[in-house]
């Protein structure tokens, strides 16, 4: 059932990219129908988690896969909380496309190779804590990259002189900025918090782990640092965003 | 149809005879009165903005009703018969001209959405007066149906048509709500004055009035609530303001795309806005190459407004479809015919006679 719910989550995070399209053609608002249409893949995506935790007895992030569909629900939560809280129209438009994009390549990877279930030896709460709060970290790191993707696309709207429809649906630049700034620190925190909890852990990760943890960690601290006492431009802001989330992911991965 | 609708508007009489008829809201009550002692008006409504006077009535005989209320105007305003022609619209049309009316297609501003509370309201007020019964209570809810159906399924009230709105839409694109901007005038012209309006009018926080004639700032920023500043200073504030708009009369760049880069470092990320209004320009194109920072131009503004315009024009024949269909899914035909007729009709029904329409009760809304 498990690559059933994921498939049918992935189909519904394509299906809202493709709706939320549909709605800026028209011209049509329908941010309800849009947070739908999220909240079902959303679903589907907890009921796919809840079962490789039931299966591996622990947080369902035991391989690359599921890291992916972690991150992607992660990106999915931050995506709800800040959606609502920030009036970020569209948010949904960028946001589908890349939790489907992670989702299709989870969904083929397990589909070729399921290394199954994977208990632990002994449960680790600091572990899971680890774990859990190091990917809602990634997950607020990337809805702002997001959130720079769309200052992007916002900025070259404007800066055409020729704002066309994209521009009336996108949010504001101070918005666009705003949230990118609060999710970077939400994510520092959650970092900080998942790279502290591996100091407890019964077994610790690797020197090249903590290294590459540490080195994500400070990029980001840099970032916020350098944007708190000689505040950045939004679009070196937004890049340095977007640059650090890749850097992030690959670094993930590459572990 | 046993009704009509009577008046004058912007595309039909110059302001300086639409003054002359306009109601003032405390003597509506009255009016209201008067003319329902018209012999033959059942029911009646006004209509009174700055861009039309309209009266709406009902009865029977409505091309002689439509005389008498036109008397009426002429009499109760004292304009000699002649200076004035009225627009009349009886039977489906009267209906037609409410519904495009209260759909804004018919307004100065087209899709602008003002008419739809103007008309409520000149609707509330008859009715709390009594002036209005059946015929006229289904035609204006009918009308606030298809109104809000409009506006709603189509894109009529999209983009900005003016050169103020598109500022204003800009800045709402940069900066979200504009209660924490502030807006610098350099050059007092009378654009600038219209332009910072529509952004005050929007919530700007503050304006900065700088002019060579620092009278004229003075008086410009009294006007518009703001302050002044002399025109040898404008450039040391500028990285406290969000928005500039330049309209001054000089014949070279007055703003300088180094001037800006020295500001944009002190602005802590902040964008800036910047409307050139002027001809020749007063700011430099290259200024448009500094990241975070948007310049504008009087042909940009106006490109953008034809756009809107445009945009909304090629709506008028969808908007026109969608009250079309929306009568049809109705049934208009209980306003199409008078009161006594339809009574008859409903009598035949229940005695199980087939309907048969005749001449008087008018053409169906419709076609079938």
């Amino acid at each position: 059932m498990g690559l059933l719910y994921l498939a049918v989550s992935t189909a519904f995070f394509l299906g809202g990219f493709l709706f939320a399209l549909a709605m800026l053609r028209s011209g049509q608002r329908r941010p309800a129908a849009n947070f739908a249409v999220m909240g079902a893949g959303f679903l589907f995506q907890c009921l796919f988690l809840s079962e490789r935790g039931d299966l591996h007895g622990r947080c369902p992030i035991t391989n690359g896969p599921e890291v992916l569909i972690f991150i992607g629900w992660s990106l999915v939560i931050m995506y709800f909380v800040v959606g609502k809280a920030f009036r970020l129209s569209l948010l949904g438009l960028f946001t589908a496309p890349i939790v489907f994009s992670f989702q299709l390549l989870a969904l083929a990877w397990l589909a070729l190779s399921d290394p199954g279930a994977r208990p632990p030896d002994s449960m680790d709460p600091w572990l899971e804590m680890h774990a859990a709060t190091s990917l809602l970290a990634y997950g607020a790191f990337g809805l702002a990259a997001v959130a720079g993707l769309m200052y992007f696309a916002q900025d070259r709207q404007l800066k055409s002189r020729k704002p066309g429809r994209l521009s009336r649906h996108l949010p504001p630049i101070r918005y666009l900025i705003d949230a990118l700034v609060r999710l970077l620190v939400v994510g520092q925190i959650l970092i900080t918090i998942g790279i502290a909890s591996a100091f407890f852990m019964e077994q610790r990760p690797s020197a090249l782990h903590f290294g590459a943890s540490g080195a994500v960690w400070l990029i980001y601290l840099i970032l916020l640092l350098v944007q708190r006492f000689r505040p950045l431009v939004p679009r070196t802001l937004s890049g340095s965003a977007v640059v650090a989330f890749v850097i992030a992911v690959v670094t993930l991965f590459a572990l | 149809m046993s009704i009509f609708c009577l008046g004058v508007n912007h595309k039909t009489a110059p302001v300086e005879v639409r003054e002359r008829l306009a109601f003032p809201e405390r003597s509506v009550p009255g009016s209201l009165d008067e003319i329902r002692s018209i012999e033959g008006i059942d029911e009646a409504v006004v209509l009174s903005t700055c861009n039309r006077v309209e009266i709406y009535g009902a009865g029977t005989e409505l091309d002689q009703l439509a005389d008498q209320v036109s008397d009426y105007l002429l009499a109760h305003f004292g304009i000699e018969p002649g200076q004035v022609e009225f627009y009349r619209h009886t039977a489906e049309d009267a209906a037609h001209h409410l519904f495009e009316v209260a759909s804004g297609l018919d307004s100065m501003v087209l899709g602008e959405t003002e008419i739809f509370g103007q008309v409520k309201k000149a609707y509330a007020t008859a009715q709390e007066k009594g002036a209005t019964a059946r015929r006229l209570n289904k035609l204006f809810q009918q009308s606030f149906r298809i109104g809000k159906l409009v506006r709603s399924s189509t894109r009529i009230q999209q983009g900005a048509t003016s050169v103020g709105a598109v500022a204003v839409d800009l800045a709402e694109t940069i900066f979200g709500h504009l209660g924490d901007c502030r807006v610098m005038i350099v050059g007092a012209g009378e654009m600038s004055r219209t332009t910072a309006q529509s952004l005050l009018s929007r919530g700007a926080r503050s304006i900065i009035v700088s002019n060579r004639s620092h009278d004229r700032a003075e008086d410009l920023a009294a006007e518009l609530g703001g302050s002044a500043l002399r025109f040898d200073e404008w450039e040391d504030a500028l990285h406290e303001v969000d928005i500039v708009i330049s309209s001054t009369s000089a014949p070279h760049a007055v703003i300088r795309s180094e001037t800006i880069e020295r500001a944009m470092p002190r602005r802590k990320g902040l964008s800036l806005l910047l409307i050139d209004i002027a001809v020749p320009r007063d700011i430099e194109d290259e200024v448009d190459r500094i990241p975070n920072v948007y310049l504008y131009n009087i042909d940009n503004l106006q490109e953008i407004a034809d756009e809107g315009r445009n945009r909304r024009e090629k709506q008028i024949a969808v908007c026109r479809e969608v009250i079309r269909v929306a009568l049809e899914d109705r049934g208009i035909e209980a306003l199409s015919e008078p009161e006594g007729q339809r009574k008859k009709k409903d009598e035949r029904a229940r005695a199980g006679a087939p309907n048969q329409s005749t001449a008087a009760e008018g053409r169906p809304l419709t076609n079938p």
